[in-house]
């Protein structure tokens, strides 16, 4: 058995050590470049900023460009397990993969737009409650009350426990046998929902652990939002004769947005393209809990047809894009950010 | 100095004092309260529990939480006969050194994105935000290979830079909110007595950005320490792993070991939730930065 | 300085002569193996490398097969594939296609091994893999405490399994996610999952609909089963003795002996009443693969190791030690293993099992029958369906193989 030995740790040590060594030694050599290209042969006034970024943008060209661009390249082959050594390349091939994709099946039975009709709604649901439990809580919370630390702590569990426990955990509790749900439906008489195996509740059950794993994010952002909001606004408020809904609804509402919006963006964003909680808990590996990440990965990894998947990625990412700059467009929400 | 201040008018609370709210109506919003908490913690004790049962049971149908032949069994097992403390370890070096990198090059970057205009910004951070939507699965395979090519595989350099360069465009955007907040006014007046432009941003900017700083290094902590899928790919040899692939590994294909998994989850799960817990007054700041003028 | 290089270089020299001399042969085995047989690897390799002092075996664990698949095909895209690996037979199809492991026909002597381990990995007129153990077939075990005599066949199997099933405890527990548990009935029914040419699934037959049905039958009318039942809660009744049988693999052996000890018993899987026939599990067993590529030294190291554990003495070391059966003729014949019951039992079973299809298209068959399977057994879909539903599954799984 491995174990934790000193040995170990020195070795640990010196190989981080020299890789920090190289890092900074190859920051220095990006420096001077940029320093000679754009400060001495161009003169630009701008060689400062690009000094400061050059190492990020370095390992962005080699982690994130670098990589979209094989995988660009990819979804114009046809590489597979039958063509995985010599494999064609040409535009014809490529067309044919983004045809396929509409076409044909992705995995077995499920085609595309279902696919990206489950993922919006998989989004959408999700959101909702994401929104509604933390926006309820948090305005729970907003109030001088004793215990309110207590609560607060407590309520942010799910976002401190590491998603893969939580996953794992609640994939868990949907056992048909033992799972606390089961157990305390047979308790009261009622029939145990069978998880794993039906589509409707295995999506369900999915949705379950995300709401429950994302309703601390939000709650945190409200709360603070709020926090924010001069109580003047509700005396003045309350002065002219304002309901409490009224006052939600013009004051609150209107204030909270600058917070939300990012807020919801990123929730947007982070949902659509959740791998872990769709792909764990589909234990029996349910095409119909499948959203698009997660056929992504199965095409790739369990199908191999590499070629087409690369594709199939491109698509997602299109997607998405267009709805995260929709919902920027409509929401005006990243003002602040840009300028 | 209102930059003094700025630290407390974040933590100035405009809470609601809930005057002349009846008892009726406090005690519903307590029961609420109360029964959220209970959602959102029973998980957690049932992991608590399944770790302390003998044997590898997660297949019982009593809901107690302490069960009745609790044994501390499972906990001896993962610490003494699995590499536990060993994947621990992987993960901290790597999840170190990374926040610790990450930190560097977005704070800088950050900087250059605030306060100049140079060609390519707007686009820029534009391609910055759209980063984060890229599926994950989209680039495993890519990075694998190029990790092969420079031998970064089953290693603590490969999976360490993969880590620090992944986490710079969410940090890239946190600080420069958290920059844009800081008025100019500063480091002009620092400028006329003498000091450089890269001696204003060590010496004022920095300083005043240790929120914001705390905020990232812990943003790059948990998203290194709790990944999966990255690690999955650059680690491929058991003496490598980090914690989520240890757990993974005990989670067989048909015979997963309970006992071990959770009580490797509860000593994994304690200490970032305490970590957690300890920060969340900066993380309540942290992201509502910029919405908070002035 | 001209002195120190020289110095330099004529170090440099002697370390090449002395690495050229001691000629280290070293290899990189991934194992899908755990707990006792890596406990096994380990030993095999120690003992060997003692042997062969030059030659020395790094032994890499894969979590399961599923993971040394995607890593060996990751691995050899970009050139860092291991040497050998210890995987399983159904390996060969997906690693053939991807013309990604070496074929061993001219590179060992196949007749020392038995014949239906070689059939499974044999692909288009070569063989690629050599066995190590045989077998890996389903059989149903019994508790002898619970029901003194295996049922014969299946009438008697409902008859009986009524009786068992109260309270909270089951005659019958089987894994009932997994189309492997399923193939053996359909076997039974006469059925087979491929046509004549091993490559076009035959999965909307009269045979299939005929299994389907008899696994819903006995869980909602016999009701001998639990309503759901995956492999952890199969084996955690049987070894509480909360389930009277079980149908599992002979990897499930030692575990359940050492629960049990002599209450175990080994069994075929019932014959099928309507038909007379017995069901037929799949058989296939643990191969050793060779990357494409290998050659000159590493090559013959590998062969040394591979005969090394392909002797008699070796393999019915395995046998003492996993309770597989060898995959070598001479030690199938030995008495160690036609006079142990549980042994005997087991080769009883494989004896009418049937190898299974290692073809690449085979992953479509197994990844059709499997939801289907588990609609029928949540009672969300008729056999009928069910079957039409996987056939269509496979036939477009296969075309997307393309």
């Amino acid at each position: 058995m491995e174990a934790l030995t000193a040995e170990v740790v020195v070795n640990t040590i010196k190989e981080l050590g020299s890789m920090v060594l190289y890092i900074i030694l190859g920051t220095i050599i990006l420096e001077i470049l940029v320093y000679l290209v754009l400060g001495k042969i161009f003169k630009s006034k701008y060689t400062l900023p690009y000094m400061l970024m050059i190492a990020a943008i370095f390992g962005i060209a080699m982690l994130v460009i670098y990589p979209i661009g094989y995988e660009v390249r990819l979804a114009f082959t046809n590489m597979s397990l039958r063509h995985f050594r010599s494999y064609t390349l040409s535009w014809a091939q490529g067309l044919k993969n983004f045809g396929l994709i509409f076409s044909e099946p992705v995995l077995k039975q499920i085609r595309f737009f279902p696919l990206l009709f489950r993922t919006l709604l998989w989004t959408a649901v999700n959101l909702v409650f994401h929104l509604a439990g933390g926006l309820g809580l948090a305005i729970l919370l907003n109030r001088q009350m004793r215990g309110r630390g207590f609560y607060r702590a407590l309520l942010v569990f799910p976002w401190a426990v590491p998603q893969i426990i939580a996953v794992l955990a609640w994939k868990g509790e949907f056992h048909y046998e033992y799972g606390f749900i089961n157990v305390m439906l047979k308790s009261i008489g009622m029939q145990p929902i069978q998880w794993m195996i039906s589509p409707f509740w295995n999506f369900a059950a999915a949705c379950i652990t995300n709401i429950w794993l994302g309703i601390p994010f939000m709650m945190i952002i409200i709360l603070g939002g709020l926090q924010s909001i001069p109580l003047e606004f509700y005396d003045a408020a309350e002065i002219d004769g304002a309901s409490r809904w009224q006052q939600f609804r013009n004051i609150t509402l209107p204030l909270l947005k600058p917070v939300l919006t990012p807020a919801v963006v990123l929730g947007i964003i982070w949902t659509f393209n959740n791998f872990n909680v769709p792909y764990m808990i589909n234990a029996n590996e349910l095409e119909t809990t499948d959203i698009l990440v997660t056929a992504l990965f199965r095409s790739a990894f369990e199908y191999h047809r590499y070629g087409f998947s690369a594709a199939f990625a491109i698509i997602i990412f299109i997607v998405l894009f267009i709805i995260a700059s929709v919902y920027i467009r409509i929401t005006h929400g990243l003002k602040g950010a840009y300028e | 100095m209102k930059n003094k201040n700025k630290q407390s008018n974040i933590y100035r609370f405009f809470i609601s004092p809930s005057r002349g709210d009846s008892p009726f109506k406090r005690m519903a919003i307590h029961l609420t309260l109360i029964i959220a908490c209970a959602i959102a913690v029973y998980p957690v004790l049932r992991i608590i529990s399944v770790s302390l049962r003998p044997g590898d049971r997660l297949l019982s149908t009593s809901l107690a939480i302490i069960p009745k032949d609790a044994s501390l069994y499972s906990y001896y097992r993962i610490i003494f006969e699995k590499p536990f403390l060993l994947w621990l370890w992987n993960s901290l070096a790597i999840t170190v050194t990374t926040a610790f990198i990450g930190l560097i090059l977005a704070s800088t970057s950050a900087y250059a994105f605030s306060r100049w205009k140079f060609p390519g910004r707007v686009p820029g951070l534009f391609f910055l935000l759209t980063t984060q939507m890229i599926p994950a699965a989209m680039l495993v395979v890519p990075i694998y290979i190029l990790a092969v090519r420079f031998q970064l595989i089953n290693s603590y350099r490969g999976l360490a830079l993969a880590y620090s360069v992944s986490s710079v465009p969410f940090s890239i955007w946190i600080l420069k909110g958290y920059y844009d907040t800081i008025p100019r006014e500063l480091e002009e007046a620092a400028k006329i007595d003498g000091a450089s432009q890269m001696g204003t941003f060590f010496r004022i900017i920095l300083p005043l950005s240790t929120p914001a700083l705390a905020i990232v290094f812990l943003f790059n902590f948990m998203m290194a320490w709790n990944d999966w899928i990255m690690a999955r790919i650059m680690l491929q040899r058991e003496n490598m792993f980090t914690w989520p692939l240890g757990i993974w590994t005990l989670a067989g294909q048909f015979r997963v070991e309970w006992g071990a998994f959770t009580a490797a989850s509860i000593l994994v799960a304690v200490p970032v939730m305490a970590l957690f817990l300890y920060s969340s007054k900066w993380l309540i700041s942290g992201l509502t930065l910029g919405s908070v003028k002035g | 300085m001209k002195k120190f290089l020289t110095v330099l270089l004529v170090l440099v020299m002697l370390m090449g002569i002395v690495s050229i001399a001691s000629a280290k042969v070293n290899l990189v085995l991934w194992t899908k193996e755990g707990e006792e047989a890596l406990d096994w690897n380990k030993s095999l390799i120690e003992e060997f490398m003692k042997a062969n002092p030059n030659i020395t075996i790094e032994l890499v664990k894969k979590t399961n097969v599923e993971v040394l698949r995607e890593d060996f095909l990751t691995a050899s895209l970009a050139g860092a594939a291991p040497d050998i690996l210890w995987t399983v037979s159904d390996h060969a199809g997906p690693f053939v296609a991807a013309d990604i492991v070496e074929a061993v026909d001219t590179l060992f002597d196949l007749n020392i091994y038995v014949d239906s381990a070689m059939d499974a990995v044999k692909l288009e007129g070569k063989y690629w893999g050599i066995p190590i153990s045989n077998g890996n077939q389903l059989m149903l075990l019994y508790n002898k405490k619970l029901i003194a005599e295996a049922p014969k066949d299946t009438d008697e199997l409902l008859a009986v399994g009524k009786k068992l099933t109260t309270g909270g405890n089951y005659a019958l527990v089987w894994n009932q996610t997994e189309p492997f548990w399923l193939v053996p009935w359909l076997g039974g029914f006469k059925g087979k999952v491929f046509a004549e040419d091993g490559v076009t699934p035959t999965l909307n037959t009269p045979e299939m609909i005929a299994t389907l049905k008899f696994l819903h039958d006995m869980k909602f009318d016999a009701k001998i089963v639990p309503p759901e039942c995956d492999y952890d809660a199969a084996d955690t009744l049987f070894k509480e003795g909360k389930a009277a049988m079980i149908i599992n693999g002979d990897w499930s052996i030692s575990g359940y002996v050492s629960v049990l000890g002599d209450d175990l018993g080994v069994a075929r899987i019932p014959k099928v009443s309507a038909t007379g026939e017995w069901p037929k599990p799949y058989t296939s067993g643990v191969y050793f693969m060779l990357t494409k590529g290998i050659s000159g030294d590493k090559l013959k190291a590998a062969q040394d190791f591979i005969g090394f554990v392909s002797s008699k003495e070796k393999q019915l070391e395995g046998v003492k030690l996993l309770n597989r059966l060898p995959a070598v003729k001479e030690a199938l014949e030995d008495p160690l293993i036609t006079e142990n019951p549980i042994l005997k039992g087991s080769a009883d079973q494989m004896v009418v099992g049937t190898p299974m299809p290692t073809v690449l298209e085979m992953r479509c068959n197994w990844d059709s029958m499997k939801p289907e399977m588990l609609a029928v057994l949540a009672d969300t879909k008729s056999p009928e369906d069910a079957a039409k539903l996987m056939q269509s599954s496979a036939e477009s799984c296969i075309k997307s193989l393309e």
